[in-house]
């Protein structure tokens, strides 16, 4: 079985256009998109509108919870006053162009995706949120506490969580043993595709390979494929320029931070 | 933003009331403000003791994990549970509903390296 998973598009429409034509060629039998669909680029309207075409299983980005209640706040944590003053235009600009259907859809998102396959005589539970189980804009960092990991994926009873937001993939196994067994549970950012920040300006999404042998006791039994691809960056940064966001955002998009 | 007088602060945010030998801790009305909603509060076992700048547990906020540290030494001897239902009490009533720990003091002369609420004050602007 093999599970692509997006998110953090970001209204970035020729970087979700060049997502799905590399998504058709590895042909997954599953996709589900992670939220952040909107805002920081030109193209909200259009990138809802794709996604709600192709019917893929969607669950709500911090953003487009801002948006689809035609808020002010995003819920995204600026640091300093000129992020802040940046971040408030893209926020009233995105609620400016964002037409009432397409803010509808974006209002009637789920929060979580929980999916329960049925292997080895056990179960194996696949958990999709956009930040984490308990915050939709809590930031899961890499360099995030094992514990503190362990312990959100435990309570939300989770083997495999896979989650978005801060734009910068990693993949976390995580050793937990109870009543002298040792079982794993998986820790998945699966980056972002229209907004990277992790240096390297493709986009980027996951692809997750789950098969008959996969299992909780056997850590090497699922895999985590990292897919980067190429899209028309210079198109998307030039969009940001001719609109009245921020020029940064189109630096933001060319050197991917 | 709030410096309660009658307390007593580390610099590293958490506040030290003192009634007797027992102290309450939890963290100030700053460090709250900087950290954002706070969605977890990692407290420790009653029974732990610690020693002053030692990390006594961590408090997870929406942006980011920090450390919480003694302000002084002590045995744990009570955690406000109240925070595991409802951890943003240390947003909205950081000085009150949203205290952590109780502790009973080893050594109440380390109270000497604390600031008062002026000096603490004075390192958060």
């Amino acid at each position: 079985m093999k599970i692509a998973l997006f998110s953090d598009i970001h209204a970035n429409l020729p970087a979700l256009e060049a997502f799905f034509k590399d998504l058709d060629s590895r042909k997954p039998d599953a996709v589900y998109c992670l939220g952040d669909l909107v805002g920081y680029n030109v193209w909200a309207n259009e990138v809802v509108n794709e996604i709600k075409k192709r019917g893929i299983p969607t669950i709500a980005g911090n953003y487009d919870f801002g948006i689809g209640r035609m808020s002010n706040e995003c819920g995204c944590a600026y640091k300093t006053d000129h992020e802040k003053s940046n971040g408030n235009i893209s926020i009233s600009y995105t609620n400016e162009i964002m037409k009432p259907e397409e803010r509808a859809y974006l209002r009637t998102l789920p929060a979580h995706i929980k999916v329960e396959y049925q292997l080895n005589e056990d179960k194996l539970n696949l958990l999709l949120v956009h930040g984490s189980p308990r915050k939709i804009n809590e930031y899961l960092f890499e360099d995030r506490e094992e514990k503190s990991l362990l312990r959100i994926m435990h309570d939300a009873d989770a083997d495999i969580m896979c989650f978005g937001h801060t734009h910068k993939p990693y993949h976390r196994t995580l050793q937990e043993t109870a009543e002298n067994k040792t079982r794993h549970r998986h820790a998945i950012n699966i980056g972002s595709v229209g907004k990277p920040k992790d240096g390297n300006p493709q986009g980027g999404y996951v692809m997750l390979h789950i098969n008959d042998n996969s299992s909780i006791l056997d850590k090497d039994s699922i895999q985590v494929e990292f897919i980067r691809f190429d899209y028309d960056v210079e198109k998307a940064a030039r969009a940001v320029e001719a609109s009245p966001l921020p020029d940064e955002y189109a630096d933001m998009l060319r050197k991917g931070y | 933003m709030n410096f309660p007088e009658q307390l007593k602060y580390h610099k590293e945010h958490t506040w030290l009331r003192i009634e007797g030998n027992t102290g309450t801790i939890g963290i100030t009305e700053f460090a709250q403000s900087e950290l954002g909603e706070i969605v977890y509060v990692d407290q420790p076992n009653i029974g732990n003791s610690y020693k002053q700048d030692e990390v006594f547990g961590t408090v997870e906020a929406v942006k980011t994990v920090s450390d919480l540290f003694m302000p002084v030494s002590g045995k744990v001897t009570a955690i406000n549970s109240g925070l595991r239902q409802e951890p943003a009490l240390v947003n909205s009533d950081p000085f009150g509903e949203g205290w952590m720990i109780q502790i009973e003091l080893t050594d109440t002369s380390e109270t000497a390296k604390l600031l008062d609420a002026a000096a603490y004050r004075a390192i958060t602007q």
